[in-house]
């Protein structure tokens, strides 16, 4: 772009380039490679020679620990989808919503352990853990509302999700200066180590009680969504927030309840979350909750069935995919390059199908 | 005396929060004037002053503007602070009764060393009822200050806030005094770091009587300026007078290195180098108004491209290694190579995702930028960037023998590039091109219908500020000498983006100020280093709500954020004031959003 004396407008130069179908070119040669790395991958992978072949007891675990990672997943991608139907915003702290939740039932644990509680009455103890996960993760999502996006309902789109980056920097620092930036080990009751074989499979107690959690409050969801009132006013809500408020719906109260809902199921995957991999930091909500959103969209962010879906697919696809589609080309550690497949899944779902899996496919352009 | 309350809770809270994040507890040691003044105290005090102040902010009631009468004020000022102190109070009691190391056990930073702080060896509920006291105190004052005529007012302000601005510098003043051999120790005290109080009181004098001289002159001055701009629609707008401040301030800049010392010419290459990735995302995001939160991505790609065009070592466990491709090209060769990959590369990842919607873009390249760290510090490509350990003698730019390396000499290189960046970017903004780029921001539906190539110049903006973003990656690379994955976090691209919007999006001088406050502040008062992330953070947010258009705001743009604003001030003006009614609620400080 030279503004020299070229006689030649700016515009005319440009369009020149712009009718070179370059777009569909770079897709193409995009989509090309990512099905030859998939296919051949995985080819590769299977077919390795006998002694670095992996085993049938291997898949079978990975896809095990898979589905219970997209389960926590699904849980949280839930709080960005209800946002995002009622406000049509991407709560971007909900990441730290999540981590407040496990960090600050940390502590009862860590007491409980201590004391011998968490051993002697497991069940009354992990109860009151998770009562104080969903207390921790809501007091921060309803914080978050009131004082950060309350003011910006009516803002440029921008606007509220350049504050819900802010506000995420905020929480991530404010967690530090509380509580320290060491990592602190999750203790785990002795009634929840080891596994189960269920119908011939091992599966690991942890990722049981994950499994069957995650799945009671999704139930639950659907119900309250579909069946209460408080339910419908919220699908009002998303349907059309001025129409729905001239019919004498309260859509403040409404955005909170929103806020309350996602912080309560964000609140749960954090203690879920914390006691399947025994640690919490002040930046653990950061990949969670990007590979969750990336669940929202796959599945259609606004879709509740979809956010489900999207996470189990998320979580099995960063257990399965390295091994089943780097090991096969020689990529040593392969599992540290987990996370690009859940940004490559990202990009490859808004440029193919913005609307997601289970997404009206439309209106998310422009 | 409802409004008091609410305020006085708030205040009180927030300074909880701060003493649990170990913002007064760290520093009852830093003295800001004698050894009186500490930081700590500052803040038990700033906190319910402001509490008063806000407290007693005019505003609508009913239709009418409520101001209050200067005795009420105080009371009300009184009241928050009060109420400020009392929470606080609440606070240090209930940690006295439960004990501080119980309480420490969770909450790190509540220490005894706070809690003797506080409570200076008296019973908790006496030294509740002090702080108590003195917040209400603080409170009226805060109130009093606002019911204060202007004439009294703007000098004492500008005298509170400049003397604390030079006892913050504590770090800097004096090197500088020092490097010039000018006698210091009347104004800034070896033995407590900070202003003495003959100090202080002289630069609050300065401060108060240069303030009394721009009220009496300012109308003067403004009055040449704005019929100087008349004039300027016919004549040269240029005058002897701005060329020699011109010269002044640019000489200032070129010595400033000579002056200032290593420590803070090195700080000040940081500043620049992010000043530099500011100016390259303001394209993106203050020109164009696409939002980019994977900068990072061409910082990571300019730092190691440079690295291995100029020739570096790998750091291995074994000792070092050459890297797979090392070209040993000279500096200023690589670097017009470095900016074509950048741009080459703004091009191929744009091109799939700027057909996306705002916040959808911003999550998409947010990914783009996660995936360049996992990939520079993943063992895959250990053989290319060394991967975790990373990789060293980066080339130090020399021409001849002066190297770059010296952070009193890379100043020079720095300003070189960041002059050059804002020259490209304000004549930019001037041209077709920018005005292409204004149509897209403020509405690409309509751009696109007026003929201009959305497509085209999105890509143009991603290649441009992509290119200058691998510059200022081009010259940490030079300036550290060594790259590490630590250094490309996601975070590097949420801080330039702080700076772009903290200073103004759309502005050049908005991101000059930006990276000066915040990465320069920081940088130069070391003990805030933990807390420069929740600075950003509370940045964003409070920028967000209170002034979306920065500190130093564009023009144009700010009046796209008032717009509403504006419209509401010309139906004030043209409808009801015509029409002879007075205005039933007044438009101004109804919210800024």
């Amino acid at each position: 772009m030279s503004s020299s004396g070229s006689a030649q407008p700016v515009d005319a130069r440009l369009s020149g380039f712009a009718t070179l179908p370059w777009r569909r070119i770079i897709l193409v040669v995009l989509g090309a490679t990512i099905a030859f790395v998939v296919i051949a991958g995985a080819y590769k992978t299977l077919t390795l020679p006998g002694d670095e072949r992996f085993s049938g007891d291997f898949w079978v675990d990975q896809i095990v620990n898979g589905l219970g990672q997209g389960a926590i997943l699904a849980l949280i991608a839930l709080g960005y989808t209800l946002v995002y139907g009622i406000l049509r915003m991407i709560n971007f702290a909900h990441g730290e919503v999540f981590m407040a939740g496990a960090f600050i039932s940390f502590f009862f644990a860590d007491a409980y352990v201590k004391s011998g509680f968490l051993n002697s009455n497991t069940y009354l103890a992990l109860t009151i853990l998770l009562i104080v996960s969903i207390a921790g993760s809501t007091l921060v999502a309803v914080l978050l509302e009131r004082i950060a996006y309350r003011r910006l309902r009516n803002a440029p789109r921008l606007v509220p999700l350049i504050t819900a980056i802010g506000a995420s920097l905020f929480i991530q620092s404010a967690f530090r200066g509380f509580f320290g930036p060491q990592p602190r080990g999750y203790p785990l009751p002795t009634l929840l180590e080891g596994s189960v074989v269920l119908a011939g499979i091992s599966v690991a107690k942890v990722q049981l009680l994950v499994f069957i959690t995650a799945i009671v409050a999704m139930v639950a969801l659907q119900l309250f969504v579909n069946r209460s009132r408080t339910g419908r006013s919220m699908r009002a809500v998303a349907a059309d927030s001025e129409i729905a408020s001239l019919m004498g719906i309260n859509v403040d109260r409404v955005v909170v309840i929103t806020f309350i809902v996602g912080g309560i199921l964000a609140g749960i995957a954090g203690l879920l979350f914390a006691l399947a991999f025994t640690q919490v930091v002040f930046t653990m909500g950061f990949r969670p909750g990007i590979a969750a959103f990336t669940a929202a969209v796959l599945g259609g962010i606004g879709s509740i069935g979809g956010a489900a879906l999207g996470g189990f697919v998320i979580g099995l696809l960063q257990a399965v995919g390295p091994s089943l589609f780097l090991k096969g080309f020689g990529v040593p550690s392969e599992n540290s390059l987990r996370d690009v497949f859940v940004f490559l899944v990202l990009i490859l779902v808004l440029v193919f199908r913005p609307g997601g899996l289970l997404g009206t496919g439309d209106a998310e352009k422009v | 005396m409802q409004p008091g309350v609410r305020v006085g809770v708030i205040a009180g809270v927030v300074t909880i929060f701060l003493a649990a994040v170990g913002l007064i507890g760290n520093f009852t040691e830093l003295n800001i004037i004698g050894e009186e003044v500490t930081f700590a105290q500052l803040m038990l005090v700033m906190i319910p002053l402001v509490a008063g102040f806000v407290a007693t902010a005019p505003k609508v009631e009913a239709g009418e503007l409520v101001t209050f009468t200067p005795q009420r004020a105080a009371m009300v000022g009184a009241v928050s602070g009060a109420v400020a102190g009392a929470v606080f109070g609440a606070f240090v009691v209930f940690v006295d009764a439960f004990g501080v190391e119980r309480v420490r056990s969770v909450f790190l930073n509540v220490s005894p060393v706070l809690m003797d702080y506080l409570t200076s060896g008296r019973p908790a509920l006496t030294a509740a009822a002090i702080l108590t006291v003195i917040s209400a105190i603080a409170g009226a004052a805060g109130a009093t200050y606002r019911a204060l005529p202007d004439a009294v007012r703007r000098p004492l302000g500008s005298a509170i806030w400049v003397t604390l601005l030079f006892g913050f510098l504590q770090r800097i003043v004096p090197i500088a005094l020092d490097q010039l051999e000018v006698e210091r120790d009347w104004l800034y005290s070896k033995i407590t770091g900070g202003l003495t109080w003959v100090g202080a009181i002289v630069i609050a004098l300065v401060a108060a009587g240069i303030s009394v001289l721009k009220q009496q002159k300012g109308g003067a001055i403004r009055g040449a300026i704005v019929a100087r701009r008349d004039r300027g629609a016919e004549g040269p707008r240029i005058t002897p007078l701005s060329i020699v401040l011109m010269l002044v301030g640019l000489a200032l800049v070129l010595i400033a290195p000579q002056v200032l010392g290593s420590v803070i010419s090195d700080v000040l290459g940081t500043v620049m180098v992010f000043a530099l990735l500011g100016l390259g995302l303001n394209i993106v995001v203050g020109y164009a108004g696409l939002l980019d939160l994977g900068y990072v991505f061409f910082f990571t790609l300019g730092a190691y491209s440079l690295a291995l065009l100029t020739g570096a070592t790998l750091n291995t466990f074994i000792g070092s290694s050459e890297p797979v491709i090392s070209l040993n090209l000279n500096f200023y060769v690589a670097v017009p190579i470095v900016v074509v990959i950048a741009a080459v590369a703004g091009v191929l990842i744009g091109a799939p995702v700027l057909r996306l919607r705002g916040d959808y873009l911003a999550l998409v390249t947010l990914g783009l930028g996660e995936m360049i760290v996992v990939l520079v510090t993943s063992p895959w490509l250990v053989p290319l960037v060394g991967g975790p350990q990373g990789m060293r003698d980066i080339t130090s730019a020399a021409i001849g023998d002066f190297g770059f390396r010296d952070p009193r000499h890379f100043y020079y290189l720095a300003l070189a590039f960041v002059a050059l960046a804002l020259f490209v970017s304000s004549r930019l903004a001037s041209s077709r091109v920018g005005r292409a780029w204004t149509a897209l921001r403020e509405d690409e539906q309509v751009a696109d219908a007026m003929g201009v190539s959305t497509t085209s110049y999105k890509l143009l903006a991603f290649a441009i500020g992509g290119a200058i973003g691998s510059v200022g990656g081009a010259l940490f690379a030079v300036k550290i000498g060594s790259l590490t994955p630590a250094s490309f976090q996601v975070l590097v691209s949420i801080q330039v983006l702080g700076i772009v919007i903290l200073g103004g999006i759309g502005s050049l001088p908005g991101v000059i100020t930006g990276s000066l406050v915040l990465v320069g502040l920081p940088g130069l008062l070391r003990e805030f280093e933990e807390y420069r992330l929740l600075a950003y953070g509370a940045a964003v947010v409070a920028v967000m709500l209170l002034r979306p258009e920065g500190l130093v705001p564009n023009v144009r743009r700010s009046r796209e954020l008032h717009e509403d604003e504006l419209d509401q001030d010309r139906w004030v003006r043209d409808v009801v004031l015509d029409e002879g009614v007075a205005p039933t609620a007044s438009p101004q400080g109804e919210g800024t959003g």
